[in-house]
């Protein structure tokens, strides 16, 4: 690991192939370049999830932390790691201050793998139009994360207002088990009955305002047709949000999903006894190396999307996103976390 | 598959997750469960790709509750098993585990034992889908068949499936097999018989196939035209451990050499299939096999040797003859090398060389494409003293990747030419990530899908190719090698005979 202070992009150009050189065994295969735009206080949480993710996706990890906008002179501290702290892939960690944070895209573009696609994550409240950031517009693939906004049912709305194909949010992928195991019930149920099922209505319990129940009601309802809400359930539910989930079949059925608060889920159906399957809190590397595994355009997110914001034409929205310059500092507010909140705000 | 309103196909995410069923192990004692079976079942429910109904269902002799063999799988799983270990996801598939005692003769046992598939039926709405593993010595398949022909359990209606997991070896000789393939499949439906070779679950032979067919870099010159040769290695640095008895009766070419590296061969060398499904597959492979011919000089080209007390990884190794168990005069062997052809337009008179043995220095297995030189080189004899053939190796483990070796010119003010490789190091390298093959050929079977799973004319045709060499090495010494060593000298020469060399892997 080397730390260069106060240095230039190409400086961490020429030290990330020194150690290439110098490093022995490195990874040669790289699948995809991971750009990870971070706060300086989730740098640890998103570094443990990058490294995660790169195990099963050998990546080279470029951590961004914009810090202190107004500061004065622009800075680069840059750490360059190779089989270290972040795996055994190549890894930079770079902190910019001042108007740096607005040009970050050109410290990141040179250190990009040659022809590999892009995948940019925001573990940071996400811009309001992600084309205000440069890094979203040349990466492939862009991974918001609306839980953690201040108002996350507006960072929702958010997303679905700025959406292009290729967009996704983990707030998406926490549903992955939770529509794994509803998809799998209703295969039970068919194979009984030994016909399609119909799915006719359905009860989402949970916490409303969370994106990921939001998701899961509208997923049900843009495969079923019809309207699905969130109910407020007494009990607090795990990250998911989802409590319990109850889906209307035809021919007077009923199926219903239960969490039961230890990682796991109760399903009750007609004419079979209780199951538990494993329905688990993932942690925030699993969900990211799932994100990490296709890099098309995800159809269902968007028109679950649709369904859970109302805003519509998601998948007719072109891919490219053009670069708006937007500049903090001309709107009056000085530091990037108040337009962050902001962003949460609209 | 009945249509659902929540699958679309183009949500990836969601995995595919088996029918309600149950999986029923006989020899659920032995090592083969306790190592790879019930850890693949706990690695299975863990990542959530077990159906919300399922039950394990346990055979064996020892006399236990349903108690004992739930702590018994516990431990097993958790010693054994490749994902983290949650105590609550165990809990919760340890409801569904039950056990049946008894013998395999025992007309009760098998009785209680279709019973309680019954019961399950209802209690654990498993609807009637069931896959027996045969974890057992082959010669008690065909009690344990009879058995279940008797009681009913193998019939398969539209209602439910019922399926059958049968592990190598696939009888010891042609005749013997197919006596077992006509026994298995007068019990189950030729469909419903998953003959497991676990070397294609490896994720790397899968990559094979999309590394072949995917890409349009490599299907031109993958023929004889370009290609000089092919050898496939699975060599390991382990002895027979205390496998002796089986080992015996075995040796390397029967254990190995029939199932394993005849697959690797027919995967490397078939034609592109129709489309990719196991039927179109499988129809291919088949078509490799068929077209798999033997040396005329067995002599040179069809070695097996003997390892000997030497030394291993700075350990000394006893030679096989004085293994536990092992006649001292033993002729069974431990090291088996052949040349075979492939009788098609696309590779006539390229030679594939397939090796394995044990005790050899290090445990890899790996599919060498060499290539023919270029047919003129420009460059003065002395630049390309250093250049051999280009190389591209499919590693399948360990480290399952994919090596390019090419010449390329030494840095300096003079033309010199030498071989470099290049490395492809796949992302399911780091192995935790990586399923093992029991687990994704375990899904496999529960989903019913037979792409990895070889077809009984394929078992057929790899063992009309091993019964002449058998045959010939019949009342044969096999050549001694030191424990450590690449086997014996023979092999090297089988290679020098026609001016080639093994790659050492």
């Amino acid at each position: 690991m080397t730390t260069l202070w106060d240095t230039t992009g190409s400086a961490v150009v020429k030290e990330l192939a020194a150690q290439r050189r110098t490093g022995g065994a490195v990874l040669s295969g790289v699948a995809l370049t991971l750009v990870v735009v971070a706060d300086e206080s989730r740098v640890a949480e998103a570094e443990e999830a990058a490294t995660h993710a790169a195990e099963s996706h050998p990546c080279r990890i470029l951590v961004v932390v914009r810090r202190q906008l107004e500061a004065p002179a622009p800075r680069l501290d840059a750490e360059v790691l190779i089989g270290g702290r972040l795996g055994p892939g190549e890894a930079v960690v770079m902190r910019m201050y001042g108007r740096l944070g607005l040009h970050a895209e050109s410290v990141v573009l040179p250190l990009l793998a040659a022809d590999a696609p892009v995948v940019a994550w925001w573990h940071a409240a996400p811009p309001e139009k992600l084309a205000t950031d440069a890094l979203a517009v040349f990466a492939h693939r862009r991974i918001t994360d609306s839980s953690i906004a201040e108002d996350p049912l507006a960072a929702l709305r958010t997303r679905a207002a700025d959406y292009a194909p290729g967009d996704t949010d983990l707030a998406w992928t926490r549903s992955t088990a939770w529509r794994s195991t509803l998809a799998s019930t209703l295969d039970s149920v068919s194979g009984r009955r030994g016909e399609p099922v119909a799915v006719q209505g359905a009860r989402v319990e949970g916490d409303a305002a969370n994106p990921t129940a939001q998701l899961l009601a509208g997923w049900i309802s843009s495969r079923c047709g019809c309207p699905v809400s969130v109910e407020d359930g007494g009990r607090k539910p795990n990250s998911s949000g989802v409590d319990s989930v109850a889906l209307q079949l035809d021919q007077d059925e009923e199926v219903r999903i239960q969490a039961d608060r230890r990682g796991g889920a109760v399903i009750s159906q007609p004419n079979r006894p209780d199951a538990t399957v494993a329905l688990v809190d993932r942690p925030l590397g699993d969900l990211l190396s799932e994100e990490l595994r296709r890099l098309d355009r995800d159809e269902p997110y968007s028109e679950a999307l649709e369904a859970a914001t109302g805003v519509s034409g998601l998948a007719g929205r072109s891919p490219e996103r053009e670069h708006v310059w937007f500049d903090p500092a001309d709107n009056g507010s000085s530091s990037r976390k108040r337009a962050a909140a902001k962003t949460a705000d609209a | 598959m009945i249509p659902n309103p929540l699958r679309d196909p183009r949500d990836r995410r969601l995995p595919r997750v088996p029918e309600p069923c149950a999986l029923v192990v006989f020899g659920i004692t032995g090592d083969l469960a306790r190592k790879k079976l019930l850890p693949a079942v706990y690695d299975l429910a863990n990542r959530g790709l077990l159906p919300t109904n399922f039950a394990l269902l346990g055979f064996a002799r020892r006399d236990w509750e349903d108690q004992d063999f739930a702590e018994l799988s516990r431990e097993a799983a958790r010693q054994h098993a490749r994902t983290p270990w949650r105590e609550e996801v165990w809990e919760r598939l340890a409801g569904n585990v039950h056990f049946v005692q008894g013998s395999f003769d025992d007309d009760d046992a098998f009785d209680q034992l279709a019973a309680t598939l019954q019961d399950l039926e209802g209690s654990h709405g498993i609807g009637g889908n069931a896959a027996f593993y045969l974890s057992i010595p082959p010669a008690m398949f065909p009690t344990v068949l009879k058995q279940m022909e008797r009681t009913g359990m193998a019939d398969s209606t539209p209602d439910r499936w019922r399926r059958v997991v049968v592990e190598k070896p696939f009888g010891e000789d042609l005749p013997s097999s197919r006596e077992l393939n006509e026994l298995v499949d007068s019990v189950f439906s030729a469909q419903d018989v998953f003959r497991i070779d676990h070397y294609l679950g490896k994720e790397t032979v899968q990559n094979l196939l999309a590394l072949r067919f995917a890409n349009s870099l490599f299907e031109p010159i993958w023929n004889a035209q370009n290609v000089d040769s092919v050898q496939i290695t699975m060599a390991e640095d382990v002895g027979i451990g205390g496998r002796a008895q089986f080992y015996e009766k075995t040796g390397a070419a029967r254990d190995v050499l029939q199932n394993h590296l005849l697959q690797l061969l027919a995967l490397t060398a078939m034609e592109e299939p129709v489309e990719f499904s196991a039927e179109e597959i499988r129809t291919e492979k088949l078509k490799v096999l068929r077209a798999v011919s033997l040396p005329d000089d067995l002599e040179t080209f069809a070695i097996r040797g003997q390892y000997e007390q030497g030394w291993l990884a700075g350990q000394r190794a006893n030679g096989y003859q004085q293994e536990e168990g092992v006649d001292p005069e033993s002729t069974t062997e431990t090291f088996a090398a052949v040349r075979l052809g492939v009788e098609t337009r696309r590779w006539a008179g390229v030679p594939f060389y397939l090796r394995t043995g044990k005790r050899l220095p290090r445990r890899v297995t790996e599919i060498a494409l060499v290539f023919k030189r270029a047919p003129h080189l420009p460059f003065a004899d002395t630049d390309t003293e250093e250049l051999g053939n280009n190389q591209l190796v499919v590693r399948v483990q360990p480290d399952e990747g994919v090596t390019l070796k090419f010449g390329s010119k030494v840095p300096g003010s003079v033309m010199e030419v030498r071989d470099v490789s290049m490395d492809f190091l796949y992302g399911e390298q780091f192995t935790e990530a990586s399923p093992e093959a029991y687990e994704r050929l375990l899904l496999d079977v529960l989903l019913g899908d037979a792409t990895l799973f070889p077809r009984n004319a394929e078992v057929e045709a790899s063992w009309a190719v091993i019964d002449p060499l058998e045959e010939f090495w019949a009342g044969t010494t096999p050549h001694p090698y030191r424990a450590g060593e690449w086997g014996p000298r023979a092999a090297d020469e089988m290679l020098a005979a026609e001016n080639r060399r093994w790659r050492r892997p």
